[in-house]
């Protein structure tokens, strides 16, 4: 090893507190990047093989009736290497005198003999015997049940059958239980009898044979199932093509991780900044000593080489901090998004390809922060850097903005004293100021996105006076339903509506009709207007279905089928229906209704739940079956869930990014005080005593603590609402009602308060107890 | 060995122009041993750091050893002086992370002259010849200031320069010391080594073969002998 390595060295173990904390920060914004680019590699990789691991199914096909011949029959065809029939049908689950709640029930023929979309059992029995229920494990905290409890089990003819819960499945393909409030239930055909029902099959899932991942070949494949079936005088209601071999929430997931490395990235471009700081303090303080070696024969890029070296241990000090570090990370992200996404991972190993890119990145970035400083440390002529004085030459006072200063205040003050240092290193605190101010505006996003999240789902509900709204099997006449409805106490108001299927052309959505003066939902008519009585053609449409379909314009007639029957419609508004992805179109009811909603005296859970039981009888006298119920908290409970992520994403950046601000702060008062020492022993000299030179440089990071607040409190409207956007974007395809909380300027304001008092500190304290002697003797 | 040519050096200061060295012409042979006295200001440092091709003359020409270095980049300056020239400063400028060995290796490691295994024999020999041979392996701050002094001389030799020169180099030494490190240099010029050593002092007049003394940028005529 030649000298000018071990200069490199030793020079940073001079320097070692210092060292530590740039290290540290440049390890936290790694850390971060390679925790979520491993989870990026972990859970689309997992996700997808635990997904291809049931065999899932190419298409399925919602057919009136299927029989053993028409399987048959269509296995006949080469294209088609596996079909099987399944049952899905709706009903309602309750445990003890819990209330109702909704079901998805699925039969399947021989649970011995699954090939396509498989089960996998986790516990208890396994097939479910005749009388018995599997549940799937995530549905059951919706359901609040265990295993080997006895649950009552209703369909839309309202039988109410007694089954035991023997056991739990995973259902890998289906969306999770607690995020569509809906319990997932697995049984045999003969329990189906027992529920009341016809034994027959409705759905059937296909496996193409060749080019499994091929959209358009399978397109191809189940339009060809489709003639066959319906050749045979068959029903195909419906053709469902999922994105071949990709989980449902696969695409979902991997754009939210890799926004999450950005993020990640953003960290490591702040630890960056701290390294230009700490090198070209470095610089400065060996200005003599590059003059030196230049005097002695080295050359500007022998020189250069010493410190490039020195970024270079930094950046591989960081590199090897944050690996174990970031895999660490990995794991708990990955864990609570297996556990989000109710799915199982196999194998936490990271492939190569992250460790190099981590490496590389981790290696390059400080090199980069250090190039600028170092070019220009070393660009200084040898006589001059042999006549420099050492370091507490700044050209305070030069500066227009220098004498401004000199005036705040008026007379001498502490406080005075402490801005116009903070001032003193121009470059370098603005570096600290960009660090500190990035931490403060994460935080005051994530407060004003969860404020405009909460704020969008309000008015969202809000334009829904309705609280629980109940569906029913068929169409009924509202006469008798409202018959009911009378005879049960606590409902305010109660409208009939009738929710159905329309398409224009080939793509379909919902129509709900629903009475013209409706009182029970506010439409936020952002085009045109909304319903009236008068209307007997007219349509409003959500901006979900005006953003899709560009021929739906307010003033045009468009030709929509509902049902069989095909008319001309007139567009006369737009309403925005923040979050609500489908597209929807509203006209005016004429006949009969499927399903009903409600606005009730008290809307609290409990009295909800002794009103449905009355409900329920009472339409049941009536002879009214109801399909299912839910009710405004119920809805919600889900887009809170999804709230409640992005919420928290925010919040660990936010506190990562104030971490490294806070490294970066600390370490910008060590070199204050370090090239101010000389200066405060003459102000020790001069009768200071430790007390106040500690006040003094701790005021001065709290100066710059209160500078970096002012920043971030004066960005954080437009990036916030910025950042709420684009991750509502992502996620929902909508945008947010933005909302300013006022109470994240009060907190933040105590946070970086805090945060900068406790990073001057350290060197404060340092300064504090240098002796008059030390300090005037230091060069 | 040094040729300075109507080599004159004028400085911007913020409170105007300032001559340090005006239309000098100096010939010093190999082997010779020159002071140049003067007073502080006098223009003596300037005169070394154009030898040495630290500083540019603003007209004039200097070539040192037969090379004309006003003409050379920077870069290429700095290697020259590496093979060429031993520079000891009145501060001594010993780096203080690198202990005595290590810095009198630094400029061979920066020069590569000599080989990478044979590097750290020099230095201890070097540092034997100037009597610190005990302290090798400590840190500058360590040592006293006669003692950096001598591992900083042992540095200037590390390359086996024809040229040393010395911006006084007693100036922070109590007199016996300094006696002891001007000895040093008379060895040095009597084995074949080119030294010029800029001083305020008078009594080095024991040790040198020319004296010449400059005051306000220009040499004296009348003083500059040979002893």
């Amino acid at each position: 090893m030649t000298t000018l390595w071990r200069k490199a060295i030793r020079d940073f173990w001079q320097e070692r507190a210092r060292t530590t904390l740039v290290v540290l920060a440049i390890a936290l914004g790694i850390s971060a990047f390679a925790a979520v680019l491993s989870s990026y590699a972990i859970l689309t990789r997992e996700l997808d093989r635990g997904y291809l691991e049931t065999n899932p199914a190419s298409a399925v096909l919602r057919v009136d009736s299927i029989d053993n011949e028409l399987v048959k029959a269509i296995l006949q065809n080469p294209e088609v290497s596996d079909a099987e029939p399944r049952r899905t049908i709706s009903g309602q689950i309750k445990a003890g005198p819990v209330q109702w709640r909704n079901l998805i029930l699925f039969v399947v023929e021989d649970y011995g003999n699954i090939r396509v979309s498989k089960l996998v059992p986790e516990s208890g029995a396994w097939p479910p015997a005749t009388g018995e229920i599997l549940i799937e494990r995530d549905a059951f905290q919706v359901a609040k049940i265990n295993v080997g409890d006895a649950v009552t089990v209703k369909t839309a003819n309202g039988v109410e059958t007694p089954l035991v819960i023997s056991g739990s499945v995973h259902d890998v393909g289906q969306a999770q239980a607690r995020m569509e409030n809906i319990v997932y239930g697995y049984i045999n055909l003969a329990t189906l009898v027992q529920l009341g029902e016809e034994p027959h099959f409705d759905q059937l899932n296909i496996l193409v044979a060749q080019n499994r991942f091929d959209e358009d070949h399978i397109r191809r494949v189940a339009s060809d199932v489709e003639k066959l079936i319906e050749g045979r005088g068959h029903d195909v209601r419906r053709v469902e093509i999922p994105r071949p071999g990709k989980h449902p929430h696969s695409d979902l997931t991997g754009i939210l991780l890799l926004a999450m490395s950005s993020f990640g990235l953003f960290v490591l471009v702040l630890s960056g900044i701290l390294v230009i700081n700490l090198l070209t303090a470095m610089m400065a303080s060996q200005v003599r000593q590059i003059g030196v070696m230049k005097a002695i024969g080295g050359t500007r890029r022998q020189v250069a080489r010493i410190y490039f070296s020195q970024a270079l241990f930094l950046g591989i000090a960081a590199v090897i901090v944050s690996i174990p570090l970031g895999i660490l990370g990995s794991r708990a992200l990955c864990q609570y998004m297996a556990m989000f996404l109710n799915f199982d991972i196999n194998s936490f190993a990271v492939p190569i390809w992250v460790y190099l890119l981590v490496a590389l990145i981790g290696v390059i970035a400080p090199l980069l922060a250090a190039a600028y400083p170092v070019w220009r440390g070393t660009s200084t002529p040898v006589r001059v850097a042999l006549a420099d004085f050492g370091l507490s030459q700044t050209n305070f006072g030069a500066g227009a903005f220098d004498r401004a200063l000199t005036r705040i205040g008026g007379t001498f003050s502490l406080i005075a004293f402490a801005i116009r240092n903070s001032f003193r290193r121009r470059a370098r605190l603005v570096l600290t100021l960009l660090t500190l101010a990035a931490g403060g505006l994460f935080f005051l996003s994530a407060l004003n996105v969860r404020a405009s999240m909460v704020n969008t789902l309000d008015r969202m509900f809000a334009a829904r006076k309705f609280d629980l709204s109940v569906s029913f099997a068929k169409p009924y006449e509202f006469e008798k339903i409202q018959k009911a409805v009378s005879n049960t106490a606590g409902v305010k108001r109660a409208e009939g509506w009738f929710t159905g299927e329309g398409s224009v052309g080939e793509r379909r959505f919902n129509v709900v009709a629903l009475p013209a003066d409706t009182q029970l939902l506010d439409f936020n008519i952002i085009e045109g207007r909304k319903l009236t009585p008068q209307d007997t053609d007219a349509i409003v449409i959500n901006n979900s279905l005006a953003g899709r379909e560009p021929t739906m314009r307010v003033g045009e007639t468009v030709a929509l089928r509902i049902g069989a029957e095909e008319k001309a419609w007139r567009v006369v508004g737009i309403a925005r229906e923040a979050f609500a992805p489908s597209p929807v179109g509203y006209i005016p009811l004429t006949g009969m209704v499927n399903s009903l909603r409600l606005a009730l005296d008290n809307a609290d859970p409990d009295a909800i739940g002794a009103l449905k039981t009355e409900l329920d009888r009472n339409l049941e006298a009536e002879g009214i079956r109801a399909r299912g119920s839910s009710t405004k908290s119920e809805n919600r409970f889900g887009f809170d869930q999804h709230m409640v992520m992005i919420y928290m994403f925010l919040i660990v950046m936010s506190a990562i990014v104030g971490g490294v601000g806070g490294l970066g702060l600390m370490t910008t008062m060590s070199l204050n005080v370090l090239e101010r020492r000389r200066e405060m022993g003459v102000m020790r000299a001069l009768g200071a005593t430790p007390r106040i030179v500690w006040l003094m440089i701790v005021a001065e990071g709290v100066v710059i603590g209160v500078l970096s607040w002012a920043i971030a409190a004066l960005l954080a409207w437009p990036v916030s609402k910025a950042i709420g956007d684009s991750l509502v974007g992502v996620m929902f395809h909508s945008r947010l009602d933005f909302t300013f909380e006022p109470l994240g300027l009060v907190i933040w304001m105590l946070v970086s308060i805090g945060l900068s008092a406790v990073a001057s500190f350290l060197p404060a304290w340092k300064a504090s107890r240098v002796t008059v002697r030390e300090a005037l003797a230091y060069e | 060995m040094i040729s300075l040519n109507q080599v004159s050096k004028t400085y911007e200061t913020p409170a105007g122009k300032f001559a340090a060295l005006k239309d000098i012409d100096l010939e010093i042979r190999p082997g010779e041993f020159v002071g140049v006295v003067g007073k502080s200001g006098s223009g003596k440092s300037t005169l070394l750091n154009m030898v040495a091709g630290i500083d540019r003359p603003s007209s004039g020409s200097v070539a040192v050893a037969g090379t004309e270095i006003h003409a050379l980049s920077e870069n290429k300056l700095a290697a020259w002086r590496g093979r060429n020239v031993g520079f000891v400063f009145q501060f001594f400028q010993l780096l203080p992370t690198l202990t005595a060995a290590e810095n009198v290796m630094l400029p061979m490691d920066f020069s590569k002259t000599i080989p990478l295994r044979e590097r750290r024999k020099r230095a201890v020999e070097l540092l034997d010849l100037v009597a610190v041979k005990s302290h090798a392996d400590k840190l500058p701050a360590t040592l006293s200031g006669g003692e950096q002094q001598r591992v900083a001389i042992a540095r200037a030799l590390a390359n086996e320069p024809p040229l040393v020169l010395a911006d006084e180099p007693t100036g922070n030494l109590d007199s016996v010391t300094a006696t002891e490190i001007l000895d040093l240099f008379r060895n040095m010029a009597n084995r074949g080594i080119t030294v010029v050593i800029a001083t305020h002092e008078a009594d080095i007049a024991r040790v040198i073969d020319r004296k010449i003394e400059i005051s306000d940028g220009k040499i004296h005529p009348q003083i500059t002998q040979t002893i």
